[in-house]
């Protein structure tokens, strides 16, 4: 029964994807019906997540899935992200198919499909589920990216987020092969037994978790495998990209967590590694920001940012500090100030997102002072300015290194947060300090707009009632 | 023995949320139409009026206990935790709370209902009854709060209120000036107050960090760090309740509307220092050095505040002046470890006062924004109800017994003699006399005599119901607050001393009857002096006198805010424009510029990469894997 209750948020969603596909195929209902459709299913799924929660207790699906699947406090909270996620894409979209008609009933089921891997992806305990259910998200994904079929900078990015992904989902199944070689099993916990019993330097284990670590390091946009971040971000449309940005990620870290933490004699191997790439994301992404004059192209690089703050948290893990907590709250946080900014942006951004660059947002507070001050809260957040999520966020992540004895780390977060607020204020300044050069009429945009202001309050929320799981 | 009752955190929320709605609501529709203002006024009497009904039930329940358990808390959340410092979002009702609660929100609820009728036609009429419940709300968690750190919240929370009101007319820079003046002379203050929390947490924050623990620990602090912790954190009381050298906002502070005033005045800011030091009082009763300087700078405000009070000519800034005044009476009562003395003054003292202030009100309001009194007079037939009112008023604040200023005050003056504080005794007796009379000087120049403006006097008319009725229940209190604490002198037997005791460190000395009536008598006689001076002088009719030498220098507040430019602001500012102009260019900016050119280029040099050419990415995934499996073969070998 346990198995069934903790299943059920995944179960509604993929019997929603599977409705809303009907729907497209019957050519039933209109794209507003399917709108409201996806985001009731994920509200449901939402509620019924919060109202499952498994307390302390760890479900193990042994009678089911043959113990490949296993929720825990920490999956949880990563498929509350997801779902909430989901409901805001859902959102966001409604208004901004409003105005940029390119879109079909699919759409919505293929985004709840990609949802279904996420969730999916948080609960796999296995590796070949794992490469499954990362197939089931990115499939999805790749789609929605390309989804705006005239649009050739979609198309363009698409095409390089495929063959890339490709190339990563490659290496995913490389160090699968190897580590089943080494270990004759592909579940976490195996592998961790077998790392505790014999060498975790065992040639074949360090080959295999390289090579996953490649293939999840991509999907996470760290540095160097970034390069495609900037460039899909861009291309994919406003809303898509938001959804990519916050749900993509928590899956992905949420599955990288996972394996560390059942194998502490992998992980101890491990930490310079980690520890290198981590600097280097959150330095290269910040370098890569102050360049960019495209707001989604300097989002897309500061995402890179914030995986090196996960990655941070990811280097202080350990099996005595599980710090699970805090990579789930840095990434509500981060999702929260995210969904919002893109949410913004989708309804900003007017027809065929004509309003894209720095430079398009000048004045903005004189002519629409809410949705900059929404825009001003959601720059803060992301960073690091107290009393927003962002602010907890970083300072958790930090702490927890410091509490690893990791200080390098922490003041390299630190300086790292500090070279952020060149891109984030810069927006800031634009809006404010500016002569207003556009009149930022934008179409009815009820849904998007209330996603603003509903993020808006998440972000303080979360930053003043900090949910530590 | 602890108990833990979750409506406790409703009772800051409820204006809390009123701040919300009413701020909200206010920014949707003041471009548009209004709302109406009767809408308003209820909205916000709304959130008061419950918190007071549900303090009163807190302070049913804590009477219900047994005296050592009267500790009602609630932990809503954890703050935060990180390391040793693990703050809760919680919330602590004891016998001092519950009594700092009740008329708190007793008369802030009073002063809302006022506000309806004093802010009529207002343009920003929702704008400021948003504030106004924020204020409240903040001044709720500062006193309920469980710890030093929730406690802060609500201390930086009547800050920021107490500016936004007191420039409240920001329409004129003078407002606006005088609300930057009591923000920055309260930051000086917040700084003392958060080295003092600073302290107290590296003395014995580890062991938690809320009263209870800090109370149970308290004998393990190290003796220089607890001196410098009551100190610093009297510095921090200094800037809220306006005491020697930070005082000098408070007057400037009238700006504000004149419920603002009252508010500040009577129920919340300046009596929140009064409040944090007895608060500790589980640490200052181990310093009674430290001790000994709060009770001598609250003494010798007093004595400065009222003689600046007894030349002043702007009906407010009289009021004002006597605040400042009846804050020394409270820190020198709490100064010399008479903590119930202090807070008792405190309570009588928010009736009186803000009696005072919003009868002060109903005359301006009357008289169209006059508050010079030496354009006013004769008005006892024009405003009966605000002058009986106000009469009862300026008998409980000079201390005429029976109101219930004198049973106050007398408490003070009478622990200062008992502990052998004589100096403060009998600075504190002179200061009694002072305050009837320029209490009475404004009594008499306002209400009694001729009229010596005609024109405003003959459009003056008492204001309506709203604003008498809240008037007249504070008159009451006025007049009968005294009775709860009755000394067994006069056969009571210290009700609200009892009721306190639980929360407070203090001791009480036995002294003698003689003592005690040689203090009474004093008081008495020196109100009996300072009201006759001011009837011989005022009583029937007076004119602006030219003031010359020391009066001269009275009116002019001994020029201490000229001084205080001369020697903190302007070489202050001075100083800034060194920096600015010589320091910076010359020789930070040049380093501060390179670095900025150095990131850009950088970032334009990291621009180069993102190509855009799918091959090239994927070569960067190559050449990162080749590097990391070269790094990899190192560290193994």
């Amino acid at each position: 029964m346990n198995d069934f209750l903790s299943l059920l948020p995944l179960l509604i969603i993929s019997s929603g994807a599977i409705i809303l596909m009907l729907l497209a195929a019957f050519e039933k209902s209109r794209l507003e019906t399917a709108s409201y459709l996806s985001m009731g299913f994920f509200a449901v799924a939402f509620f019924v997540q919060l109202l499952v929660g498994c307390g302390p207790t760890i479900v193990i699906f042994n009678n089911v899935f043959n113990g490949m699947l296993a929720a825990s406090n920490f999956t949880q909270a990563a498929s509350l992200i997801i779902l909430a996620c989901g409901f805001f894409t859902a959102m966001t979209t409604h208004s901004y198919f409003k105005v940029n008609h390119f879109s079909s009933l699919e759409f919505y089921a293929i985004m709840m499909f990609g949802a279904c891997g996420m969730l999916l992806l948080t609960l796999s305990q296995e590796l070949i589920t794992s490469f499954i259910a990362l197939e089931i998200m990115s499939l999805a994904i790749y789609v929605l990216v390309g989804y705006n079929r005239s649009n050739v900078k979609a198309a363009e990015a698409v095409l390089k987020y495929l063959m890339l992904g490709a190339f990563a989902g490659a290496f995913f199944t490389m160090g699968t092969a190897l580590i089943y070689g080494g270990v004759k099993s592909t579940k976490f916990v195996e592998i961790g037994a077998f790392c505790a019993a014999n060498s975790a330097t065992a040639p074949l284990i360090l080959g295999g978790t390289f090579f996953i670590f490649v293939a999840l390091l991509f999907k996470a946009a760290a540095f160097p495998f970034h390069a495609w971040v900037v460039d899909v971000y861009d291309g994919a449309s406003t809303p898509v990209t938001g959804f990519m940005a916050t749900a993509l990620k928590t899956a992905i870290f949420t599955v990288f967590a996972n394996f560390l933490a059942q194998n502490s004699g992998l992980h101890g191997s491990w930490v310079t590694f980690l520890f290198y790439i981590s600097v280097l994301t959150m330095f290269g992404g910040n370098l890569i920001a102050i360049g960019q004059s495209n707001l989604k192209r300097m989002l897309a690089a500061s995402g890179i940012v914030h995986s090196g703050y996960l990655l941070i948290a990811l280097v202080a893990i350990s099996t005595e500090h599980f710090t699970g907590s805090v990579i789930a709250y840095y990434l509500a946080a981060y999702a929260a100030g995210t969904l919002g900014m893109f949410a913004a942006l989708a309804y900003l951004g007017g027809e065929g997102e004509k309003r894209c660059t720095f430079d398009d947002f000048k004045g903005l507070a004189k002519v629409r002072p809410y949705s900059a001050a929404a825009i001003t809260v959601f720059l803060l957040s992301m960073a690091g300015i107290p009393p927003t999520a962002g602010f907890m966020g970083k300072f958790y992540v930090i702490t927890s290194a410091i509490a690893a004895d990791h200080m390098a780390l922490a003041i390299l977060g630190i300086v790292s947060s500090i070279l952020s607020m060149w891109y984030y204020l810069r927006l800031i300044i634009n809006m404010y300090f500016h002569k207003t050069e556009d009149t930022f009429e934008t179409k009815e945009s009820v849904f998007a707009t209330a996603c603003t202001f509903i993020l808006v309050f998440c972000v303080f929320a979360i930053g003043i009632y900090p949910i530590v799981i | 023995m602890e108990h833990t009752v979750s409506y406790l955190g409703f009772i800051p929320l409820l204006p809390l949320i009123g701040a919300v709605v009413i701020g909200l609501l206010h920014m949707f529709t003041c471009r548009k139409t209004p709302l109406p203002e009767i809408f308003y006024g209820v909205l916000a009497c709304v959130g008061p009026v419950l918190s007071f009904l549900l303090a009163l039930v807190v302070f049913f329940q804590l009477k219900g206990l047994p005296a050592e358990e009267r500790f009602l808390t609630h932990n809503v959340f954890t703050w935060f935790a990180v390391g040793d410092l693990h703050v809760d979002m919680g919330f602590l009702a004891d016998p001092l709370s519950s009594l700092m609660l009740l008329f708190v929100t007793f008369i802030g609820s009073l002063i809302h209902i006022y506000s309806v009728g004093y802010m009529a036609g207002d343009e920003n009429f929702g704008k400021f009854f948003s504030y106004l419940n924020l204020f409240l709300g903040s001044m709720l968690i500062l006193v309920l709060g469980s710890g030093p750190v929730v406690m802060f919240v609500g201390w930086e929370g009547v800050g920021l209120c107490s500016y936004l009101l007191i420039s409240f007319y920001s329409k004129e820079t003078d407002n606006v000036i005088a609300g930057n003046k009591a923000f920055i002379v309260n930051r000086i203050g917040d700084l003392g107050f958060v080295l003092g929390m600073a302290f107290l947490f590296w003395a014995i924050g580890d062991l938690g960090f809320d009263y209870l623990s800090l109370k149970a620990n308290v004998a393990s602090i190290p003796p220089g760090v607890g001196l410098a912790v009551c100190l610093l954190l009297f510095i921090g009381a200094c800037g809220k309740s306006a005491q020697i050298p930070l005082y000098v906002w408070l007057p400037d502070a009238m700006a504000g509307p004149t419920p603002v005033s009252a508010l500040i005045h009577a129920a919340t800011m300046v009596t929140a220092g009064v409040y944090m030091v007895a608060r500790f009082s589980f640490l200052y009763a181990h310093y009674p050095v430290a001790g000994s300087v709060v009770a001598w700078v609250g003494i010798l405000t007093a004595l400065l505040a009222a003689i600046f009070g007894m030349f002043q000519k702007d009906i407010k800034k009289i009021l004002a002046y006597s605040t400042v005044s009846q804050l020394g009476y409270m820190f020198a009562g709490v100064g010399v470890a008479a903590y119930s003395a202090g807070i008792f003054h405190v309570f009588t003292h928010a009736f009186f006062k803000a009696l005072l202030f919003l009868g002060a009100g109903s005359v301006i309001y009357a008289l169209h924004h006059e508050q010079d009194i030496w354009k006013m007079g004769g008005l006892k037939d024009k405003l009966p109800k605000t002058y009986w009112t106000m009469i009862i008023g300026a008998f409980a604040l000079s201390g005429c017994p029976p109101f219930s200023g004198f049973f106050s005050k007398d408490e003070i003056l009478f622990s200062a003699l008992a502990s052998g504080h004589t100096g403060i005794w009998l600075i504190g007796v002179l200061v009694a006399g002072m305050t009837a009379y320029y209490t009475f000087r404004m009594i008499f120049l306002v209400f009694h005599g001729k009229p010596r403006v005609q024109e405003s006097f003959d459009h003056a008319h008492e204001p309506p119901a709203v604003m008498t009725v809240p008037l007249i229940i504070l008159a009451v209190g006025a007049l009968f607050a005294g009775f709860l604490n009755l000394p067994g002198i006069f056969g009571g037997n210290l009700n609200v001393s009892h009721w306190l005791a639980p929360s407070l460190s203090e001791l009480h000395p036995h002294v003698s009857f003689w003592v005690e009536l040689l203090a009474i008598t004093t008081s008495v006689v020196a109100f009996a002096i300072g009201i006759t001076i001011a009837f011989k002088k005022f009583g029937q009719g007076a004119t602006e006198p030219e003031f010359t030498g020391f009066a001269k220098f009275g009116y002019h507040k001994f020029y201490v805010d000229e001084i205080y430019n001369a020697v903190f602001v302007q070489p202050y500012k001075a100083f800034g424009s060194v920096i600015s102009r010589f320091l910076e260019p010359n020789v930070t900016d040049s380093h501060v510029k390179l670095s900025v050119w150095l990131y850009q280029k950088a970032g334009a040099a990291f621009k180069v990469f993102q190509i855009g050419y799918v091959r090239v990415y994927a070569i960067y995934m190559v050449i990162g894997l080749s590097l990391m499996s070269l790094f990899l073969s190192q560290t193994i070998n």
